[in-house]
Formats: structure tokens, sequence, C-alpha cells
């Protein structure tokens, strides 16, 4: 407690940033240090879970002390320490939850475990201070593609999810063979702003009617196969076209699906929330599309789409308020459901 | 006055003690295999309270950094910086190899064993190993080891040759503890059966073989009594292995679709 506010300590650890915050009244960020090891793992392609979880254990007590002075407060002035126990790597989780886990004990400070899915939804509480549920909620990031409901501030209901890969695991993949690199998502955005939408006709894939699940290996296999068969016949590849198509195809049945969701659920808005979320032609497609449906749509800026403290500590002070508590045997969980 | 609470997590079972001063050991363990993370600030409370302290009297804060599981040793590491940083307090870094030849010491000088060698199971006969000598004064009282052989990743097999010559050459019984007796017993045995001398060769019982928080503790009093303490961000692991991805880029083996994805 500092001038009479309520200080959440939020610990983020599950993939490759070492993320540390503190947020006051669950809503304003006072500090917000976020530690990428984005260079590092560049040089093998992707992220390398014992590298990832090896510097984590390097970084995480700096970026602690940090986070407190950048707030200017210190240790004894937190209320609560929220920390991320799933999803994600076992590894780099179980970082973040060592250290939340030794703060609360060592200063007697109350702990919340939190789902990292919240915590990218509750990012949108730090960029929107008026919003609150109920909400149509899409999330959408490395790991996951989730359409949810969020009736409540401590409520989600997954309505709908991906049946294989990730749409951010597709976005990795197909520019991996396009040798645009990782991360992704990031590039592919940018290449698809060069390129011709309907140069190439890869599938949309629907699913059985009404469902709001996702699928993308299908359409990954697709686009690998269509590369292969180019540049078997020596024809040039159009890396700008191939990456517009491919974004095409994915983001269009997102944005369907969420605002299909939003209307029947009778949500007035759609929140989105993830790394993908700041991708620029799925936020266009799907404010068009909800446009036309009288819905509204939010996001959070684009360092509070990545994985960060912040929206932990927002996560934590909402599920602290109304009562939810961990205990020192607070585990990770790797495979943490919605 | 000095209290410090010593956290053992690179083996099968996590541990957690606190000795004091006058060396008064206080123990508590988990009672699930790999259940570290979980266990970790429960077992270091009921150090704390069975040493009949507070939290707040801690002096320092030890960790068994290593070698062992990798797991393992982050959320002990990680433990103990933390709890370091937030309580104030310095750090200290204990091998654990060291502290399992420590735990080992009066069995093996009771057996009359010149070399303790610990060894850890790290997989297709790879293994995490050192020697060292059980020195004693002549009144017997004062027990100590010296490291004999470097700290390091031995195959299983180099390091029976090199021991296995080390007994030839000066005589003296090997004391082996550690789970790489479970997994290389029989290649041990056979090692010393080969040379004729496995009238030299000793294994340590289940009940004394594995990690434990006490002996890393009794390390950590003599360490802290000769000032051989860290700030919390000095204390780090010892791996004693880079990650596969990390060798493969310094061999240069990572695979061609990786290459190309750079």
């Amino acid at each position: 407690m500092k001038n009479g506010r309520h200080l959440t300590l939020g610990i983020e650890t599950s993939c490759d940033e070492t993320a540390v915050s503190v947020v006051a009244d669950g809503r304003d960020i006072l500090s917000n240090v976020i530690s990428t090891q984005i260079s590092i793992h560049t040089q093998f392609g992707g992220v390398v879970p014992e590298i990832a979880s090896r510097r984590h254990l390097e970084n995480i007590n700096g970026v602690i002390d940090k986070a407190l002075s950048d707030a200017d407060v210190c240790i004894g002035d937190i209320d609560l320490v929220g920390v991320t126990y799933g999803p994600g790597l076992v590894g780099a989780l179980l970082i973040g939850v060592a250290a939340a886990k030794s703060i609360a004990y060592a200063c007697d400070i109350p702990l919340v475990g939190v789902n990292h899915m919240h915590g990218h939804i509750a990012a949108n509480y730090l960029e929107h201070h008026d919003l609150e549920p109920p909400f149509m909620s899409l999330v959408v990031s490395g790991g996951h593609t989730n359409i949810v409901n969020v009736p409540d501030y401590n409520k989600c209901e997954k309505i709908g999810g991906t049946r294989d890969d990730a749409a951010g695991e597709a976005f990795d993949k197909v520019a991996r063979v396009i040798g645009l690199g990782y991360p992704g998502g990031p590039k592919v955005d940018k290449a698809a702003r060069e390129g011709n939408r309907e140069a190439i006709d890869f599938k949309r894939v629907w699913l059985e009617p009404g469902s709001y699940d996702f699928s993308f290996s299908g359409l990954k296999t697709q686009a690998l196969n269509y590369l292969n068969s180019e540049r078997q016949a020596g024809r040039e590849i159009n890396v700008n076209d191939v990456a517009a198509s491919f974004q095409e195809a994915v983001v269009e049945v997102i944005a369907e699906k969420a605002v299909r969701a939003a209307a029947e659920y009778g949500q007035k808005r759609i929140v989105m929330a993830g790394g993908v979320a700041s991708n620029t032609r799925l936020r266009e497609l799907i404010s068009e599309k909800a446009a036309a449906q009288g819905i509204d749509v939010l996001r959070p800026s684009p360092v509070l789409c990545t994985d960060n403290g912040a929206m932990i500590a927002s996560a934590a002070y909402y599920a602290y308020k109304a009562g939810e508590r961990s205990g020192y045997d607070l585990d990770a969980v790797p495979a943490l459901e919605f | 006055m000095i209290n410090i609470l010593a956290l053992e997590t690179t083996g099968k079972y996590g541990s957690a003690a606190v000795i004091k001063e006058d060396g008064s050991v206080y123990c508590a363990s988990s009672e699930t295999e790999m259940n570290h993370l979980k266990d970790i600030i429960t077992i270091s409370d009921e150090a704390v309270k069975a040493a009949g302290i507070s939290k707040k009297d801690l002096t320092h804060v030890a960790a068994s950094a290593g070698p062992g599981s990798f797991t393992g040793i982050r959320i002990g590491v990680t433990t103990a910086r933390t709890l370091g940083q937030m309580l104030g307090i310095p750090c200290i870094a204990v091998s654990s190899l060291e502290a399992m030849a420590q735990r080992v010491l009066s069995e093996a000088i009771a057996a009359g064993a010149l070399y303790v060698v610990p060894v850890i199971n790290a997989r297709r006969h790879q293994t995490y190993a050192g020697a060292w000598q059980a020195v004693f004064t002549s009144d017997g009282e004062h027990q100590s080891i010296v490291s004999e052989m470097p700290e390091k990743q031995y195959m299983i097999e180099d390091l029976l040759a090199e021991l296995t010559d080390r007994v030839m050459e000066n005589g003296g019984r090997v004391f082996f503890t550690g789970d790489g007796i479970d997994a290389y017993g029989d290649i041990i045995e056979d090692a010393f059966d080969a040379k004729g001398i496995r009238g030299q060769l000793i294994l340590a019982d289940e009940g004394i073989r594995y990690q434990d928080a006490g002996s890393v503790a009794k390390i950590a009093l003599a360490k802290a009594e000769r000032g051989d303490t860290l700030t919390y961000d000095r204390l780090l692991p010892e791996y004693m292995r880079l990650s596969e991805a990390e060798q493969r880029l310094r061999d240069g083996t990572l695979s061609d679709k990786i290459k190309k994805a750079r």
C-alpha cells in the first residue's frame, strides 16, 4: 500500500520474456519491465526451452529489482504477488513460481497464481480503464487461438479453440519455410502489407456449421505443398504474396468466427488479446465485420499484447478481490486449461 | 550469530535444513519424488520452525548449486537467490557432489576408505563425479575431505579407469556414493573385478546414498565462517553441461533448416 493504493507485483516467465511489473488498484501500471530473450533464440530459429530456463534464472532477480525501483516503491509497499503458473514451458514457468513463492514467504505477502491466458485478457483492463465484463474475448497468441466468453472478472468460458496448431504456430512455420525467420507473426504481417491477398487461393477451414473451433494444420500443409511445387516447377516465389494470401486465410476465419460468437452471445464488445492481436490485417478485418453488426472492438497497445507482468498483476488483483489465494504449494502447470 | 537455511533440490527428493553456529542441524524433506517446486517453501519453513527460530533470524541462505537435475538445480537456486534478495542476507553456493561426499564421510572412514567418490547419473554412461580424500587428525576426531579428482562430467568407464589405476598404484579403498550406483553398479563392480581389486570397493548404503540438505548445511557453515559468501545475484547454477542447442551451435551441427531460417 502506498498513497492509499493497493499494489500488486506481477511476475511472468512462461516463455521467452522475463517480465515483472507493479500495478496499482489492478488498473494503473507503475512499472512494466520486460527482459526479452528474442535475440538469443533467433540464432536457433525458435525458443529453446533449456536456454529460456537458464536465462530466466539469471534475469529474474534483477528484473524484480528494476520493477520495484521504476515504480518508486519498496517490497514492503507490495500488497499482493501474482504469478503465471501455466500454461507455458515448464522450466520457464517454474522460475517465476519459485521466485514469487519466495517473495510471498520472505515478506509475508499474499500470493495468487494466474492463468497466463486470463492475463492476456486482463491486459485490456490496463489499457481501457472503464472496461468491465461482460464481453467476448478473442485470445490469439503463439500457442493459443481461443474465443472466450467473459461474463465476469473471474470467469472465462472458452467457447472455441484450435483443434491442432495455434494461429501463431502456423505463422511461425510458414515464416520459416519462406525464409522470413523467427518470430514469424510480425514478419509475416510486415511482408503481407507488400503482397497481394488474392494471389494464391489458400483454403478457409470453417469446420462444421456453428462451430467456433479452428484448424490450421491443413492450411499449413497446403502452403508447404504450394511452395514445394512452385520450387520444383522452377517458378520464382513471391514471398510477399505468399505471406499476404496465407495470412488472409488465417485471419478471415478468426475474424468471422469471433464476430459471429459476439453476436450470438449478445455481447456488444470484442476484446482482443495475445501477441497475434497486434496483427494489422486481423485488426482491420475484425473491425470491419464487427462494425457491420454494431459491435465495438477493443485491443491493448502492442506492448501489452506481448507477454508482460502487468497483465498478470491485473488478473491477480481481481482474483484476489474475489477471495482467491494460492498456498506455498503452488506448482507450475504447463498444460493448464483455459 | 549464524543461522543458515540450506536447500538441496538436485536429486530425486528435495530437502531443506537449518544449521546453527554450534553445528546443530534441523532437517525437513519432501516425501514425494521430484516435487521440488511444490514443496520447497513448505519444507524450508518446517526446518526454520524445527530450529526454533523465525525466518527473520536467518543470516545466510545456501543452495546446492549442482550438478544434478537441471530443473531441480533451478528451483533451489532461484529460491535461494530470491530469499537472499528479499531477506537482505548473503547466499552460499555448495557443490552437490561435495555435499554427497560430506554425507558419507564417517562411514567411509570407518570402512577404511582412502577415496570418497560421489557419482550422479547423467544417463547414457555419462556421470557427474569427483573424488575426495578423507582426511582426519590422529585422534580421529576432526574429519574433512580434500579434492582428489576434479568435479566434472566423466564417462563412467573413464572415471573407473582413472580410479582403479590410482588404487593399483597407491592402494587404498574407494567408497562410492550417489545414484550413479543405481545406474552403473554392475559396471563399477566389473571394473574393480577386472583388475583383481574387488575387495577395495565399497558402495554406500541406500540410506546415505543420495543428496540431502543436512550435508549442504554443514559445508555452508564452514564457508560462512570463512566468509565465502555471495550476493544473491552471484549465486548461479553449476550445470556442468551446455544445453544441447548451445553445444550444437558451438560444434556447428545445428540442423540445416534452422541455419536457413537464420
